[in-house]
């Protein structure tokens, strides 16, 4: 069977269209969709619809989130202050625009969502807000895939895609036992080979592209395919700056950056937990 | 972009004191008043018209050769009285000034001294304006187009950048966010006390990130100069202005970074001790 999995649509509703028809094409038989339907872009509410009414089973964002919680941005977000002033305009220019069956329907969607080996999250199973990055200590990415129970755990956040396989997982761990005299143990473990596959951004790319991207897997023959999906995205453009959301999402869109947020610092995990 | 120096002067020549530099946006102007004044041992002077609130080129100078005097508007009876005592003066006219608008001033020097007029022109040039102003031109590889160009500058002194915002800002300035660029230039103050000189000429790989050498300053807001000069066109310069808003600390932030490095400082000093 195959499986769309995508995330990060931001408001982005040509790019969903685009991406929708693609899926179509494919002949994928579900998808699933990992959050940030909104911010930054200009209908976050039309997204939200569309979603809705394919049915699609999709995890809280960050975005999300925040959205229905208030702004509340850890530090895991934000790279410099302009971003930050961004983001903050982002998120008052949506929270004015959305409507609030929109925002409780955010507010009920689920953070992480299981099916059968494969787990699905926005950032990680700890956190929304946190980043797995490709370059994350190996140990701190295997915790995360393992305590989903999953052996295949997709996410987004980071809108650059990637698959990191997790083999040759064998621990070591030095176990402290007994109560009054403290005694440590050596014990390994061999842990399963695990797979990290983040499907990168519907609505706002951060590849140097302004295209779409999504993952199609195909359960039977367990290949990940990342599709790459060109859209109008002038029509975005336009719309951000008719909007009255800041022109400058519309230059970074065009040329395939980030509109503010980014990670760049693989080490760094967030507090927040869920 | 490859500068040639003047031509060599012949010991029958008698020695010149007053240089007038010209010539095309980027084209390398001041760094060719750098070159002279490395070779020069006597006092000098400098002066570039129109400067006015932001004075970029002067304060790059001033920090490179702390002892080149700088003369502004109004002083230019001041810099020839410098000239008349000895100094060596240089004087840049910006590419967006009338090149006649220095003759009175040059007219005056070279009465009684020796004047070269030195043009820095794109070499596909043939004939031009800079051609007929100049004593000598010296041709430069130069692929801009620097008809018709616009000039958005502004002084920013006292505010104090986080750098990662100044990377966004530079980034998008000179990749076109706010319009067609074809130089940017500017001094930054940061948190860290140090001020920056960064330059980008279009068509260039690389912007120029230069540490200023400068005394660093970590007590409250700097008084000393900072501020960018945008060339292009169809520059959108209240977008420009917002963002650069957007990149400085506020006074709270910019104390507590302050301190922080002062104590770090001081930290430092002790385990060297």
């Amino acid at each position: 069977m195959k499986i769309a999995v995508m995330s990060c649509i931001h408001g982005n509703y040509e790019a969903l269209d685009a991406v929708l028809r693609d899926i179509d094409h494919q002949k994928a038989e579900k998808i699933f969709c990992l959050g940030d339907l909104v911010g930054y872009g200009p209908f976050p509410s039309n997204v939200v619809e569309m979603v809705r009414s394919l049915d699609i089973p999709t995890t809280q964002g960050c975005w999300d989130e925040d959205i229905v919680e208030g702004l509340n941005s850890c530090e895991c977000s934000y790279p410099s202050m302009l971003a930050e002033k961004r983001g903050r305009l982002a998120h008052e220019w949506t929270n004015e625009h959305i409507y609030p069956e929109t925002k409780e329907y955010l507010a009920a969607l689920p953070k992480v969502i299981k099916e059968d080996n494969l787990a699905f999250v926005h950032g990680s199973p700890q956190s929304q807000h946190e980043y797995l990055l490709p370059e994350l200590d190996g140990f701190i990415a295997l915790e995360r895939v393992l305590s989903t129970g999953a052996d295949m755990l997709f996410c987004g956040h980071t809108h650059v895609p990637y698959v990191r396989t997790l083999d040759a997982g064998k621990l070591r761990l030095l176990v402290r036992t007994g109560t009054e005299v403290p005694e440590a143990e050596m014990r390994e473990f061999n842990a399963p080979l695990k797979r990290i596959v983040n499907v990168g951004s519907v609505g706002e790319p951060r590849h140097g592209r302004p295209n779409a991207t999504y993952v199609i897997y195909d359960t039977d023959s367990d290949r990940v395919t990342l599709r790459e999906v060109e859209y109008d995205y002038q029509k975005t453009c336009a719309a951000i700056i008719e909007r009255g959301l800041p022109p400058i999402f519309a230059w970074r869109l065009a040329k395939g950056l980030e509109f503010a947020e980014r990670a760049d610092d693989a080490s760094h995990l967030c507090e927040r937990g869920v | 972009m490859s500068i040639a120096t003047a031509s060599p002067q012949k010991s029958a020549d008698p020695p010149v004191q007053v240089w007038a530099i010209a010539g095309a946006v980027g084209i390398g102007k001041t760094g060719w008043i750098f070159q002279q004044i490395e070779q020069t041992s006597a006092p000098v002077v400098y002066f570039c018209p129109s400067a006015g609130n932001v004075p970029i080129d002067p304060t790059c100078l001033i920090a490179e050769f702390p002892h080149v005097q700088i003369f502004a508007d109004g002083q230019e009876l001041e810099l020839i009285e410098k000239v008349e005592q000895g100094s060596i003066a240089f004087i840049e006219l910006g590419f967006h000034l009338d090149l006649r608008s220095g003759d009175m001033l040059l007219d005056t020097l070279a009465d009684r001294h020796t004047c070269k007029r030195i043009a820095l022109v794109p070499s596909e040039l043939t004939s031009s304006e800079w051609h007929d102003w100049a004593d000598e031109v010296i041709e430069v590889k130069y692929d801009l187009n620097f008809q018709d160009l616009q000039i958005w500058r502004s002084p920013f002194t006292g505010q104090v950048f986080d750098p990662s915002s100044l990377n966004v800002l530079w980034y998008e300035i000179t990749q076109g966010a706010y319009g067609e660029v074809t130089r940017v230039k500017g001094i930054f103050d940061l948190f860290d006390g140090r001020a920056f000189h960064l330059d980008f000429v279009a068509g260039m790989e690389d912007s120029l990130y230069l540490p200023l050498n400068v005394p660093l300053w970590l007590d409250g807001r700097p008084e000393r100069f900072s501020g960018i000069e945008v060339s292009g066109r169809n520059l959108d310069g209240k977008a420009i202005a917002q963002c650069i808003i957007d990149c400085c600390l506020s006074e709270e932030i910019m104390l507590h970074y302050q301190n922080q490095i002062k104590q770090s400082h001081q930290q430092s000093r002790q385990v060297a001790a």
